[in-house]
């Protein structure tokens, strides 16, 4: 009886997968940031935030191909020969990121030429590689899609953040409309759409980001 | 060896999955890629002739607009797309054009006036230019400038330069800062155009 309360008290067996599903979704979307704190995947995070429409669709096409891929890799885990692991994820990933891709020259025209080669690019980004090699190899189907959910949103939300600002002080718009007041108020600084209004946008939003969350569990002492 | 060969299967069912997937894919979505394509194709012609279209018209009146206005015609190996209406300073004939951009091909139509002496308009319907910075071409504020753009130099030479900076002149105008590969580019399909179109004049 003792040993029972004792296995509760410590694991907690309640919502999603035991408890395990919101300190996944907390540890992908915070704690353990794709961007903000592993500075993983900043190519993408660089190249396509010059505006806020394309940094969300970006976003939300790297939550597909993050779920989808570690739904996959996840399911076929056990059968997967551990030579080949990667060559295999490599596969899964650039199927889905195909097909996105595929999806949005059909129904998004103007957003699918906007964005060009970036979404293709998404292949190479080391966040979906890294979530597929280091959670879905190890973890349960369910689980690994609520990994892929939290790693998505977390890069999406750092991507909008940044996507946010740049449109605003390099073009003085908001999804390509002028804003009220601001906009004839504001003389657009290009830099923020250049390449080093990017690496400066992501410098600062990491910085921030750090300071807020505080340092992590084994650097204090 | 029993390992070999499960791994040499596992791969080739892993690949036919994923190959025969993305062909569904693309044999899925191709009909609607190809009314894209095709909408945008006429879009272009229709902005480069300046004729008025509804803002976010559907594909189908693109194509209403496009066919009551447009006459196809050959020139010599040049297919025109001409727009002759009533009001004789408003006609033009449009052509394509193309060439290699800095990271993929451009495509776009090139509208001159019936004499063949300036620039009408100018769209671009397939880039893969850097957003934001040579992407920009396809921009209103970059392409208005060459409306009403002489094609030839002072010295009667065919041609047209995109630059940043330099003596002002009527075949001239200004590039886009941070783009000058892509402006370059542009430039040198825009005048192969303008050659070709000339040549089959004379």
């Amino acid at each position: 009886m003792a040993d029972k309360q004792s296995a509760c008290a410590t694991c907690q067996p309640k919502g999603l997968c035991g408890g395990k599903g919101l300190t996944t979704l907390k540890e992908g979307a915070w704690a353990n940031n794709p961007l903000a704190i592993q500075v993983l995947g900043i190519c993408s995070a660089l190249a396509v935030t010059n505006r806020l429409e394309n940094s969300l669709v970006m976003g939300a096409a790297l939550i597909f191909v993050c779920v989808g891929s570690n739904l996959i890799v996840s399911l076929l885990r056990k059968c997967t020969p551990y030579r080949i692991r990667m060559i295999a994820e490599v596969a899964i990933i650039a199927t889905f990121v195909i097909l996105f891709d595929q999806f949005l020259k059909a129904f998004y025209w103007d957003m699918s030429k906007q964005l060009g080669p970036y979404v293709g690019l998404i292949i190479t980004n080391c966040i979906v590689m890294g979530r597929a090699e280091a959670f879905a190899l190890q973890n349960p189907p369910i689980l690994s899609i609520v990994d892929g959910i939290a790693n998505g949103i977390g890069y999406a939300v750092i991507l909008a953040i940044i996507g946010f600002f740049r449109e605003l002080l390099g073009t003085g718009e908001i999804m390509g409309r002028t804003i009220p007041v601001f906009s004839e108020w504001y003389t657009p600084n290009q830099i923020m759409i250049l390449a080093p209004g990017a690496f400066i946008a992501l410098g600062i939003v990491i910085g921030i980001f750090n300071a807020i969350k505080g340092p992590a569990p084994e650097e204090k002492k | 060896m029993k390992g070999n060969i499960y791994t040499l299967f596992y791969a080739a069912v892993l690949g036919t999955v994923c190959a025969m997937v993305l062909t569904f894919a693309a044999s899925f979505t191709k009909p609607y890629k190809d009314a894209n394509a095709k909408a945008e194709e006429r879009k272009n012609i229709l902005l480069a002739l300046k004729i008025s279209i509804p803002e976010k018209a559907s594909s189908e009146k693109l194509l209403e607009i496009y066919k009551d206005n447009v006459q196809e015609q050959q020139r010599g190996s040049i297919k025109t797309y001409v727009y002759s209406p009533s009001d004789d300073n408003k006609g033009a004939i449009a052509m394509e054009f193309a060439g290699p951009g800095l990271w993929g091909p451009i495509k776009g139509f090139l509208a001159l006036n019936p004499e063949i002496t300036k620039i009408k308009g100018i769209t671009f319907y397939e880039q893969e230019e850097t957003p934001g910075l040579g992407g920009e071409i396809v921009k209103p504020t970059f392409r208005d400038k060459f409306v009403g753009l002489m094609i030839r130099d002072e010295t009667g030479k065919p041609g047209i330069i995109i630059k940043n900076g330099g003596e002002v002149a009527a075949n001239k105008v200004d590039g886009i800062s941070g783009a000058t590969m892509t402006c370059d580019k542009v430039q040198e399909m825009l005048n192969e155009a303008i050659r070709s179109i000339v040549e089959e004049k004379q």
